[in-house]
């Protein structure tokens, strides 16, 4: 009884610092449960190279290119997408960064993607690495650039 | 002079032997051709060389090529005039005495015998003519002599000369301890300004010892004197004592033989010295006088690398050494004796830099360095590693146009890489040789090696360097561009 009454005597002050105190403790690992949902439900569905886009599908996907076509597409598809946000469609050459597209992903579902001009200088392997807005990698996809 | 002694100091073993080898080939001329005339031409031929090349020296062309032909054309002479004095030098029976041994006078007469014998027909006024040869060949000059082959003595020698003996006329010669040949003609002396009182006799005994080193004794029948012809003079001879020194003298055998022996010893040792002096000297004249430039490729060897570390690549790998010396060591260098080496014990994984100096190359005894081109090199070092790659392959020329490459799996799909750790760094693909794509005309399957640039990289030996190529070839779809 002696405790209840001290309890009970506890001021309204000491009440609501103590809850703050709880809360800073708790947040981090709040936070951290949340990025980590974000990332385990970010799925990639598809991920390929081709030649155009037709009704938000990929036509011709390859993994050859001929620089006649004058243009590569990097297609990805996702499925879930928590919530808006930006990846990234980093193009590489032989090891070699050429460019990075940003492109915004929207909730429910979502597809993009990135191209680029094809020149005489451009043939030779290439990837494209898919990452989120952590720079996590989420895909690699390589195909080479020929005659 | 401090050039000087960088010369001395860079004298190799094989100077030495060649300053040894010629001192003593020039050596065992003196002591085969002293006293002869052979040697009094060498002596002149080498001080027209001497002059020759001070001519040379001073840019005196006319002359140096004037005194060219003169040694040429003497050394001709020298074999042809003395041909006698070269045979018998070349001739004699002991190979070792032309090689090294010291021949001394190789008169051997009883002197005693000699000088008895000439005053008892000085005394008696009969006329002689005794020759005494020395070194010299006297067939070709002395002819006509009987053969007579006798052991020498006192009553043959005056028998010999007696008036009533049909070969007292000419001259009797002595070898050893024979009278060799008795009666024998001596070629006369052309001299004008003899006394009116020398006869055939004289003029013969100077005209023999003008052409020979062989001593006549005379002994004159007008007046009982007794004379010595030698080396193109004549001489009176007082007593017997006096003759008896002469002959000692021109045998070699004197009474005080020892110390002549000492003499001719120290001569010869003094004629040795000069001889090694003389011809360093030339040593000297050609490998200074004649310096020669040469530059040379030379590949660097990298020395005392940390075992742990690799070398990945250096900005060279040959540098231009240019070198000088005397021409005959520049033209006698093999690539394979200049060696640069760096030594890596302090180097840092990375990049590093090294000057080449003269103490990163070894050259030959008696090669200066003069220039290395470039100067410095940049070496690149690191510690390697393994790292698993995943493998991609490089495709190239041109896929019919019909067709699709739609897929393309590799088997394994990752290579497991060992590399400077820098390097793999940068890389994160593993690239297949180029794979052509002008003969695919369906699905099908490849099998190819890995491309590994750069070079250093290897496969880990738990990965194969080859992989295959599973791929998907469709029809191109006709396309709809949204």
């Amino acid at each position: 009884m002696r405790t209840l009454i001290q309890f009970s005597g506890m001021n309204k002050f000491s009440i609501s610092l103590l809850f703050f105190l709880c809360l800073a403790a708790v947040s981090p690992w709040v936070y951290a449960q949340d990025n980590a949902s974000v990332q385990k439900m970010l799925t990639i569905t598809q991920a390929a190279m081709c030649e155009g886009i037709k009704d938000y599908a990929p036509q011709n996907s390859a993994v050859v290119f001929s620089i006649a076509i004058g243009k590569v597409f990097c297609f990805t598809s996702f499925n879930p997408v928590p919530r808006n946000m930006y990846i990234y469609h980093r193009w590489y050459r032989s090891d070699r960064l050429i460019t990075t597209k940003r492109l915004s992903l929207k909730t429910p579902e979502w597809s993009t993607f990135s191209t680029i001009q094809l020149r005489e200088a451009d043939k030779g392997p290439w990837r494209v690495e898919i990452k989120d807005n952590n720079g996590k990698i989420i895909k690699i996809v390589r195909f080479s650039i020929t005659d | 002079m401090s050039a000087f002694f960088t010369q001395l100091a860079s004298i190799r073993w094989q100077d030495i032997i060649d300053i040894l080898v010629v001192s003593y080939f020039l050596f065992r001329l003196y002591v085969l051709f002293r006293g002869t005339y052979v040697f009094r031409v060498i002596t002149g031929i080498v001080f027209l060389w001497i002059f020759q090349r001070i001519a040379a020296y001073l840019g005196l062309i006319v002359t140096t090529w004037a005194m060219q032909g003169i040694i040429a054309f003497a050394a001709i002479i020298i074999i042809i005039v003395f041909r006698n004095e070269i045979k018998n030098v070349l001739q004699a029976k002991d190979v070792g005495a032309i090689l090294w041994g010291v021949s001394h006078k190789a008169f051997l007469a009883p002197e005693e015998i000699i000088t008895s014998s000439v005053y008892t027909l000085a005394q008696k006024k009969i006329g002689a003519l005794l020759v005494l040869p020395a070194k010299d060949d006297l067939q070709e000059v002395a002819q006509g002599g009987i053969p007579w082959r006798g052991v020498i003595s006192k009553e043959m020698i005056l028998s010999i000369f007696w008036p009533d003996n049909p070969a007292h006329d000419g001259a009797a010669i002595i070898s050893g301890k024979r009278i060799a040949e008795v009666g024998a003609i001596l070629p006369l002396s052309r001299r004008s300004d003899l006394p009116s009182s020398y006869g055939t006799r004289h003029r013969a005994a100077l005209g023999l010892s003008e052409k020979t080193d062989a001593l006549i004794i005379i002994v004159s029948e007008e007046t009982g004197h007794v004379m010595a012809a030698k080396n193109g003079e004549i001489t009176e001879v007082n007593d017997n004592l006096e003759l008896q020194k002469i002959l000692q003298k021109h045998s070699g055998v004197s009474a005080d033989d020892r110390g002549a022996r000492q003499g001719e010893n120290l001569k010869l040792g003094l004629a040795a010295a000069v001889l090694i002096i003389f011809v360093t000297g030339i040593w000297f004249s050609f490998s200074r006088g004649l310096e020669t430039l040469v530059s040379l490729e030379v590949p660097i060897e990298y020395q005392n690398r940390d075992p742990g570390m690799e070398l990945l690549g250096s900005s060279l790998n040959a540098v231009k050494v240019h070198l000088s010396g005397a021409g005959a060591l520049i033209r006698s260098i093999k690539p394979e004796q200049v060696k640069v080496r760096v030594s890596l014990s302090k180097a840092v994984v990375g990049l590093n830099s090294f000057t080449i100096t003269q103490e990163n190359i070894s050259l030959p005894p008696g090669v200066i360095l003069k220039k290395v081109e470039p100067q410095v090199v940049d070496v690149t070092l690191d510690i390697p590693i393994k790292k698993e790659l995943p493998i991609q392959v490089d495709w190239i020329g041109k896929l019919a146009d019909h067709l699709i490459l739609e897929s393309a799996e590799v088997d394994p799909a990752r290579v497991s890489i060992i590399g400077g750790s820098k390097i793999l760094e940068q890389i994160s693909t593993i690239y297949t040789e180029k794979v052509p794509l002008d003969n695919i005309n369906r699905s099908g399957r490849l099998s190819v090696n890995l491309a590994l640039n750069p070079a250093s990289l290897k496969v880990d030996q738990a990965s194969n360097s080859k992989v295959t190529i599973a791929y998907v070839a469709k029809r191109r779809e006709k396309m709809m561009m949204e």
